[in-house]
């Protein structure tokens, strides 16, 4: 009783900390929100000086662009109504039908038809039905708030955006799944060896870890530009330019990133207790076999984790990805950056923030879905440093 | 685990490292000790370029490349030793600077200054990044069950949002008269310019790398604290021990460990800070280590970079990197021994 | 950013692959490649040369990086390259690039001769527009305060301090000061204008006297009438700081002008006037840089005369009547709008070409490294330009220049 009463918070202690962690969230969501207001907003308004404007969007108001008080609640009743089944009905659905052991799948193939539903329902479904039911309304109807969509359309429509989103994917997934295949082996092997020498690899990675990645990037770009004349003796006719190839790329990123991945997933298995793959090598399991059948199903909560490092990590790069890949194969982010840079006029660089704002939703996705996996997989035994 | 077994399972890891880091690392160090010159002629050339209307043409003298028979470039590659470190380093002039006591004469040389933001940005942000990492997840924890999950996914955002366009977004909160800084101005009624002063700069700099970082250190921590043992907490609140000493003496030790991974982890990234160079436009006040190396890298319209000069200014990077991180590997080291007896 | 090539290429599949489609003359059936700068007159210009079909667009802020390594390599990994005469050096240098005299013969009929860049007698590249900067100002401030349009520096900052004094504007000037490659150009067009050169018979350096001084003096007169902010404003902040109304007067590149004129982003549309650059006390303190195209050296001669047909379809008369006022064109049917008066002025007063030299990339790194130093008061000027000076001549001596 004493005991429960000691860990009880004081009032004010309970009421500092609330306050804290609502100036924290502010603090972290602000940024985000506000590019994604400005995202909706003609130029003129987006960059306008008085916040008020940038909210409330008078210019785009002007262009007949914008939302009405309607439009405003039942868009918030629906985004509730998403959210709500997001976390509460679409993990329990997940649960039932995906395959056993697949939860995975399960959870891509959910979050995939999920954000299609999003999309259409706020972009498809609801601009025309608001449109007849405020044309309905008269007064009550008119936009009070300035909106437009017009800079999304023309990043995905007209700008083609949806190819850098499937290079992004590839390159993403690609990244991922050799990450984590390379990784986990590599990761085992360390944690199961002990040898000093399994130590100074570890301390290498994380030398290497620490190499500025410009330097490694300008040193990859003449040897990829000229690897068809570089590998011809050896390979023939089939030597490859790896400039502008996807693989290439995944490749290097995979390399950059394997420094943490064996960190992570090494403090992962040295939480196993060596007994399980002891008991599976008296059963007659090779070393490969035990670590296969015996150490990874109690793996996943790990390979999780780690995977969505691998997964932030190949999704965010630009050093790389800008320099290595031509406009066939470029991924979303350099192709942002292209639109930042120099040469662009107030337009491009809101569509630009479009994009931005677009790229940032399959995170939020991947994190809504995935927010705890990571902690219970940390929890479970990552990082004992 | 025998020899084999164990390169067996490394190998695919270590031949990409080896492929892509180690490769290339090893050419960075070979360039960084020797200069590649190539052969020039001076020839007498006629030019001709658009003017707005009519075409000018003129004849000068034109400095070209040599060309061999076939048609590449004649260049001379020679050893320089540590040539390129001392342009780099300069180190008459910075010897000569200490010895006048002139703080502002080391500081007009570009390694010694990039040095300088890179040590005081990677360790002011670090007990920054710690402490708030620490702080969160301690409130987070101590917060209503039914919020948590919506806690974790806002504090989450920062970390995952892609560091260009974190960068930015914060950027556009304060450049001209960005929200952020009108605010101030009507708050402290003067005219500020955040990105004109180089102290506000760093300090904006610096948020924003606490900003993007803190959420991975709340998130370790905060799993880290799921684990803390509830019969030693008991134990110490039998002994009489007050919230802040259950703190000091067993949730922080505890968690020690996880301390020092997110110290290792965030000393190697501050280390090689670049985005907010480039993000903040501040290379005319402030610059790191990595973006000198980069802009030695960046060819100029006439296609000419510094390698060499580039190559030394990445090694040094890393030999600072690696003697900041001694410490901590010293530790990860002793454990290793204890472990493996 | 790609928004025409994707739409063009997607309606080219969409009407098959039969007859030539849109604008183009013919059907192309080589692959190709370009890889170009991204501002807007590439944009029009690779989305007319990707009618032709088979034509894939690069652009790319990077191109910089690329384009020498990617031309070098046997077979060059991209056609067609878009260049200006300071990413022009290189290629031409290293002879990556073909001479185009046999071409322009056969397909270039429509060619000005002022298109023509030709070295020692040889046409290197094909040039579509001309750009500089030159002064912009806002003709509603300064007629309301009687204040003359500025011809020269003096008179620019004069006009400034009558601006500031009546307050109407944030700021009297923007600049494009931002560190680096933007500062440097700065420099340049000011230097320049004090009839300065750079470098001597030698490749020396030679910036470091009075005209150096001179020039130094007056960006920082400037820059006092600018937003603290300077040395982070690029071009596109100070187009936008024009066309939120914060500034009044601005030398800006050419290809800026039709933005200010822009409804969906200008709030001042109709009240800035294009002028010629302000004159330095001895000539005129501007650039001229000119766009072209140019093609590989390692590629077959059948893919070379596609590509120069296509480049050509890219560069006609129909692109430019479609983009009239995206750049200041050297090509048929270009009507100079308002928005050419700065450059022709500009180009009138007889300011120079910018150098295509290797020295002058060298001279460029090494200024926009150093000057911001003098503008922040951490360095004197005869510091600065010594430290410039001898920056420049360490970077000559590693490249083989000295």
């Amino acid at each position: 009783m004493a005991v429960a009463r000691a860990m009880r918070m004081s009032p004010q202690l309970r009421l500092a900390s609330g306050a804290f962690i609502l100036v924290w969230c502010v603090i972290a969501a602000f940024p985000i929100f506000w590019i994604a207001v400005m995202s909706f907003k003609a130029p003129i308004d987006a960059f306008a000086s008085n916040p008020l404007h940038v909210i409330f969007g008078p210019v785009t108001r002007m262009g007949g662009k914008g939302l009405s008080v309607p439009d405003i609640l039942i868009g918030l009743a629906l985004l509730w109504v998403f959210i709500r089944f997001a976390t509460r009905r679409l993990p329990v659905l997940v649960r039932r039908y995906s395959p056993f052991g697949n939860i995975l799948v399960g959870w891509l193939a959910a979050a995939l038809f999920y954000f299609a539903a999003f999309v259409l329902v706020f972009f498809g479904l609801l601009p025309p039905v608001m449109g007849a039911l405020n044309g309905l309304l008269g007064t009550l109807g008119e936009p009070i708030i300035g909106l437009t969509l017009e800079h999304y359309i023309s990043i995905w429509i007209e700008d083609g955006f949806h190819r850098n989103f499937l290079n992004s994917m590839i390159v993403t997934t690609g990244v991922v799944a050799v990450s984590l295949t390379v990784g986990t082996l590599a990761g085992y092997g360390i944690a199961r060896s002990g040898s000093h020498l399994a130590f100074w690899i570890l301390i290498i990675a994380l030398v290497f870890r620490a190499l500025p990645h410009s330097v490694l990037v300008a040193g990859y770009l003449p040897v990829f530009i000229n690897s068809a004349e570089i590998l011809r003796p050896i390979l023939g006719e089939l030597a490859p330019t790896l400039y502008g190839k996807p693989f290439a790329v995944i490749a290097v990123l995979v390399a950059i990133n394997q420094p943490f991945t064996i960190w992570m997933l090494r403090s992962f298995f040295q939480n196993i207790p060596q007994d399980l793959d002891e008991a599976a090598r008296v059963d007659g399991c090779t070393h490969f076999q035990a670590f296969r059948w015996v150490i990874m199903p109690v793996m996943w909560p790990g390979v999780i984790t780690t995977g969505l490092f691998s997964f932030l990590l190949a999704y965010n790069d630009l050093l790389v990805t800008s320099l290595l890949l031509d406009a066939q194969n470029q991924t979303m982010v350099p192709a942002i950056a292209g639109f930042f840079n120099r040469e662009t006029t107030t337009t491009d660089q809101v569509e630009a923030v479009a994009a931005a704002v677009s790229i940032t939703a399959p995170l939020f996705l991947l994190i809504m879905v995935f927010q705890r996996q990571i902690v219970s997989g940390l929890t479970a035994g990552a990082v004992k440093g | 685990m025998k020899f084999r077994v164990f390169a067996a399972f490394v190998a695919p890891s270590l031949l990409l490292m080896l492929l892509f880091i180690a490769a290339p690392l090893v050419s960075v160090l070979w360039q960084s000790f020797h200069v590649t010159q190539v052969e020039f002629e001076t020839v007498e050339t006629e030019v001709c370029t658009p003017g707005f209307i009519t075409q000018t043409c003129q004849t000068e003298t034109r400095t070209r490349p040599v060309l061999d028979e076939d048609g590449k470039m004649v260049s001379t590659t020679s050893f320089v030793g540590l040539g390129s470190y001392r342009k780099l380093l300069e180190p008459d002039r910075f010897v000569r600077a200490l010895g006048d006591l002139n703080w502002r004469g080391v500081m007009v040389i570009d390694f010694w200054k990039a040095l300088r933001f890179t040590l005081a940005f990677t360790l002011f942000t670090l007990p920054l990044v710690v402490g708030m990492g620490l702080l969160i997840a301690l409130a987070v924890n101590s917060a209503a069950k039914s919020i948590r999950g919506q806690i974790i996914f806002v504090s989450l955002l920062p970390f995952i949002i892609t560091p260009v366009i974190g960068a930015i977004s914060i950027r556009w909160l304060f450049v001209g008269d960005g929200i952020l800084t009108a605010l101030l101005e009507w708050i402290l009624e003067t005219d500020i310019a955040v990105l004109a002063n180089p102290w506000s700069l760093e300090f904006l700099m610096m948020f924003y790398r606490v900003w993007h970082v803190a959420p991975f250190a709340f998130v370790v921590f905060y799993a880290g604290l799921q684990t803390v043992n509830n019969d030693a907490i008991e134990s110490a609140v039998i002994d009489g021990a007050s919230r802040f000493e259950r703190l000091r003496y067993v949730v922080i030790p505890h968690i020690m460990p996880l301390i020092v991974f997110v110290a290792l982890i965030h000393l190697m990234d501050a280390y090689r800070a670049f985005e907010e160079i480039i993000g903040f436009s501040s290379q005319a006040h402030l610059i790191s280590l990595q973006w000198l190396t980069y802009d030695l890298l960046t060819p100029d319209d006439s296609g000419n970079r510094a390698i060499s000069r580039a190559s030394a200014s990445a090694m040094l990077t890393m030999i600072g990197i690696v003697v900041i991180l001694v410490p901590l590997l010293g530790k990860t080291w002793r454990d290793h021994k204890a472990g493996s007896i | 950013m790609r928004k025409y090539i994707y739409a063009l290429a997607g309606g080219a599949l969409m009407l098959g692959a039969g007859g030539a489609w849109g604008g183009c003359a013919f059907d192309n059936t080589v692959p190709l490649k370009s890889l170009t700068a991204g501002f807007e007159a590439w944009k029009a210009v690779t989305g007319a040369m990707s009618e032709c079909g088979n034509v894939e667009a690069e652009l790319d802020q990077e191109f910089r990086t690329k384009q020498p390594a990617a031309f070098a390599a046997n077979p060059a990994l991209y056609q067609i390259g878009g260049v200006s005469n300071g990413t022009f050096t290189p290629l031409y240098d290293a002879k990556t690039i073909r001479p185009l005299d046999d071409l322009v013969a056969k397909y270039g009929g429509q060619l000005k001769p002022n298109q023509l860049i030709t070295l020692d007698g040889q046409v290197w590249a094909v040039a579509m527009m001309v750009n500089a900067q030159h002064l912009m100002y806002r003709s509603d401030i300064l007629s309301d305060l009687g204040i003359a349009a500025p011809t020269n520096y003096d008179e620019v900052l004069a006009a400034a301090q009558a601006i500031q004094d009546a307050g109407v504007v944030d700021y009297p000037l923007g600049g494009t000061y931002k560190a680096g490659w933007n500062l440097a150009q700065e420099f340049v067009n000011a230097y320049f204008g004090h009839g300065g050169d750079f470098v001597d018979a030698d490749n020396m350096p030679t910036v470091n006297n009075q005209m150096g001084m001179d020039t130094l003096a007056l960006m920082k007169a400037l820059s006092a009438y600018m937003d603290p902010e300077y040395l982070a404003s690029d071009s596109t902040y100070v187009q936008q700081q024009f066309q939120q109304g914060k500034i009044a007067m601005a030398n800006l590149w050419a290809s800026r002008a039709a933005a200010m004129d822009d409804a969906n982003e200008s709030q001042v549309v109709g009240k800035v006037t294009m002028a010629a650059a302000p004159m330095g006390p001895a000539e005129s303190a501007s650039t001229l840089w000119w766009d072209g195209i140019v093609l590989a050296a390692n590629m077959s001669d059948e893919e070379a005369d596609a590509a120069f047909r296509v480049a050509m379809e890219g560069i006609d008369s129909e692109m430019v009547m479609a983009n009239n006022d995206a750049a200041v064109w050297l090509i048929d049917g270009y009507v100079p709008g308002m928005s050419a008066a700065g450059a022709a002025a500009t180009a009138a007063d007889g300011a120079r070409p910018y150098p295509s030299a290797t020295w002058m990339g060298l001279m460029h790194t090494a200024l926009g490294n150093g000057i911001a130093a003098y503008l922040t008061g951490e360095k004197d000027a005869a510091t600065t330009l010594a430290d410039i000076e001898a920056a420049y001549t360490q970077a000559a001596q590693e490249a083989g220049l000295l």
